[in-house]
């Protein structure tokens, strides 16, 4: 075969391979995305007769949105939730990791004990929560009595509570899964630069926090990206243990979402949303992508 | 080499491709249980004479309920089917009354063909009719030999969400009704009778409120996290129900504060319930049973599971209304709706259905067999329905139960309508505003979302 029909065959087979790939990303990611950009410039909404065919409008849907109390609300909520899963989650993530990476016996049933949240689907753990959370008599509450906690018991009716115990919720479940990652991680560190520390004096907090959480950066950046979609894409538990209240006080956005057009049936407000949703998650990626990529150049 | 590789590779990729198009199946959503009918869809063109063509129809079912209903309604399907041979039942299991409803209107936004038959929710009947889902019934009615008798064998209360714009649009099918379960044991025990107003109510809650080991058995559990439905008798035992009609809705009304007040007061002034909102409509029963607690509300749909899992006398009652000697209730659950958008010689078919499952022995033996309450006069009557009342009592107090009964909240725009209600009854019951102020920021908001809506 000459060089030339060489090149002209592998510059094809590519782009044939990953077609079907790509035409399944057009069509059910691209097209919906642009679709909601399109829908979320209308007045839709499908439970009043005469706004059942959409009416352009402009940015309406979003002036709406964020001139009304509730959505800021919902924006307060959503920044509560994401700073209080995510940080913890990845730090216990880590601390698990260091905690079963080590050649003791029964270090198996440690990994399977911190990992296995992550196995259950996420309505099973809510409700198993649910009754957990039962006030005086549920395991949590018990537990944290017994640890000397006077306060209140009412996790998921009480508004102030009740963001707590989604949060909650969300920890327990996703720590054993980033755990697994930074084991893998810490696996795979080279041991000689931990025999030059020890050659030069580092204590184990130095050896931690020096060498191996810096070694650890390329896995930490990708569970903080996970950590952070997943904490937006995740609302089953709020269904089964709050169903968004009491008084809106455990709404985040995607639950938002749900309402605005299962219970409200408003398209271009869901789709407004859904814009909303896109451009925080795409500019949260691209960002942390650019950065990570420029620290290792 | 590589020729022949590529020339194989695109093979493969063409054959995957068409695989994967010809294995797509028609099913819309999931089907929990094989489905006793036939694959093959024959829709042919209805002939003018009453000789009928092979037709097939869906049932889009909600199964989330503690019983197996889906055996029970394939059970109903081939009995009609037996009876009714050139029929085709497909039943699609969809999880929930919301799956329901969002998975048929997915299908008429996608430009498909909607399922014939339906059971949503009989507070969904705006929003339905607003969004051209549903069919009006009334012809059917009509073309029945005996269709006024039919329409006046339904227990009233299931009707109240079925009509508007005088036209009838839904006929019940799994109906329940709220209610006030009692352990009778701890009452005689303590000297108490059942309550018959408010404060006997309050009282005997109050008297049954113990301490044990440290921890409070409440006198009573009242759910309240998704507060509507339950806090709707007390409402209506207050003298106004929290409605009026689909656009005119009464969250401030006295009485209605009245009634939001003393469900705080219960914690507040008698010290019978757990302060704040109460998260517990899946752990009541279970208390009940287990005696941590004297009286729950909940739904006559609990009661089969109820009465599996006491060991003491179980005590069915209406609410107790303010005054003495009055109750109150409220109906709940869902109705068959036939939706619009099927084509004639389904929704046809899908009205038969409906009528064969509404006979008096199918409602008596539905409810024997689940514990929703049976919605028509007649299956009282049948013999299957005296013996069990006969060994359960329970059941009839269930069903007296909605002599007391108002209408439940449905309203145009309900999601929007009900969530502020339950915004605002949270807060009030929180301690974050006063009841009285509560209400009327509720019916503010309420007003204001019901503007597009209502002429």
């Amino acid at each position: 075969m000459s060089a030339s029909s060489l090149r002209k065959k592998r510059s094809g087979l590519p782009y044939l391979l990953i077609l079907p790939t790509a035409g399944f990303v057009a069509l059910f990611t691209a097209w919906p995305v642009l679709l909601s950009f399109y829908q979320s410039f209308f007045l839709q909404r499908l439970n009043i007769a005469r706004f059942r065919d959409p009416t352009f409008i402009g940015f309406g849907n979003y002036v709406d949105l964020f001139s009304d109390p509730y959505f800021l609300q919902v924006i307060e909520n959503t920044l509560t939730y994401i700073l209080g899963t995510v940080p913890i989650s990845i730090m216990l993530g880590f601390l698990f990791s260091l905690l079963v990476n080590r050649k003791v016996r029964g270090v198996g049933f440690f990994r399977l004990a911190f990992f296995h949240p992550m196995v259950l689907p996420m309505v099973s753990a809510a409700t198993i929560w649910l009754f957990f959370f039962t006030p005086d008599y549920g395991l949590f509450n018990t537990a944290l009595r017994a640890l000397g906690y006077t306060g209140a018991q009412n996790w998921t009716g009480n508004p102030d509570l009740a963001i707590l115990s989604v949060i909650i919720v969300a920890i327990w479940k996703n720590a054993g899964y980033y755990m697994i990652f930074y084991l893998a991680g810490l696996q795979n560190l080279p041991t000689d630069v931990y025999e030059a520390a020890a050659l030069d004096g580092a204590n184990g907090w130095q050896t931690l926090w020096k060498i191996t959480f810096p070694l650890l950066r390329r896995t930490t950046v990708f569970i903080t990206i996970i950590a952070f979609i997943d904490a937006f894409r995740t609302v089953d538990h709020i269904f089964v243990l709050t169903s968004g209240g009491p008084s809106r006080s455990s709404t985040v956005l995607l639950f938002e979402l749900w309402l605005e057009r299962f219970e409200y049936q408003d398209i271009g407000a869901s789709a407004a949303i859904t814009v909303i949703f896109i451009v925080v998650l795409l500019a949260f990626t691209v960002t942390n992508f650019i950065t990570s990529e420029r620290k290792e150049a | 080499m590589k020729k022949r590789f590529g020339t194989l590779l695109i093979i493969l990729l063409i054959a995957s491709l068409a695989a994967c198009t010809t294995a797509a199946p028609a099913e819309p959503a999931e089907v929990e249980e094989p489905a006793p009918a036939e694959e093959t869809t024959m829709e042919e063109e209805t002939m003018e004479e009453p000789v009928i063509e092979p037709v097939t129809f869906q049932v889009f079912y909600p199964v989330a309920v503690d019983a197996p209903i889906a055996a029970i309604l394939n059970g109903y399907i081939e009995d009609f089917q037996a009876e009714y041979p050139y029929i085709t039942v497909e039943p699609v299991f969809s999880g929930g009354y919301a799956d329901v409803q969002t998975a048929i209107q997915t299908t008429i936004d996608g430009g498909g063909e909607p399922p014939a038959l339906g059971v949503m929710l009989a507070t969904a009947l705006y929003d339905l009719i607003n969004a051209g889902t549903i069919a009006p019934l009334d012809g059917y009615i009509a073309a029945m030999d005996d269709g006024d008798a039919y329409v006046a064998d339904f227990l009233p209360a299931f009707l109240s969400n079925s009509t508007y714009d005088g036209q009838l649009w839904s006929i019940p099918f799994q109906r329940s009704a709220v209610v006030l379960y009692y352990n009778a044991d701890m009452f005689a025990e303590a000297g108490i009778e059942p309550p018959t107003s408010w404060q006997s109510w309050a009282e005997a809650a109050q008297a049954l409120t113990v301490e044990v080991d440290g921890a409070t058995n409440w006198g009573l559990h009242f759910s309240s996290d998704w507060p509507y439905w339950l806090f709707q008798p007390l409402a209506i035992g207050a003298g106004q129900n929290i409605l009026v009609d689909d656009c005119t809705v009464t969250y401030d009304d006295p009485a209605v504060i009245d009634a939001l007040q003393f469900y705080i007061d219960l914690s507040e002034v008698y010290g019978a319930m757990p302060a704040g909102v109460q998260a517990t409509w899946p752990t009541d029963p279970p208390d009940l049973a287990s005696g941590a607690t004297a009286m729950i509300t909940h739904s006559t749909g609990s009661l089969t599971g109820l009465l599996d899992s006491v060991d003491f006398e179980l005590g069915v009652m209406p609410y107790p209304g303010r005054e003495e000697g009055t109750y109150a209730s409220v109906p709940g659950g869902g109705n068959f709706y036939i939706m619009q958008g099927a084509p004639e010689d389904q929704r046809e078919a899908a009205w038969l259905f409906v009528e064969f499952l509404t006979r008096p022995e199918y409602v008596a033996d539905f409810s024997i067999q689940t514990g929703y309450i049976a919605h028509r006069y007649s299956a009282y009557d049948t013999d299957a329905m005296l013996a069990y009342v006969a060994d359960v009592p329970q059941a009839l107090d269930a069903r007296d139960a909605l002599e007391f009964a108002g209408a439940e909240l449905a309203t145009q725009n309900l999601g929007q309508v009900r969530g502020i209600l339950h915004d605002y009854i949270q807060r009030a019951i929180n301690g974050e505003m006063t009841a009285a102020d509560a209400m009327a920021a509720a019916q503010a908001e309420a007003e204001a979302a019901l503007v597009d809506f209502c002429p």
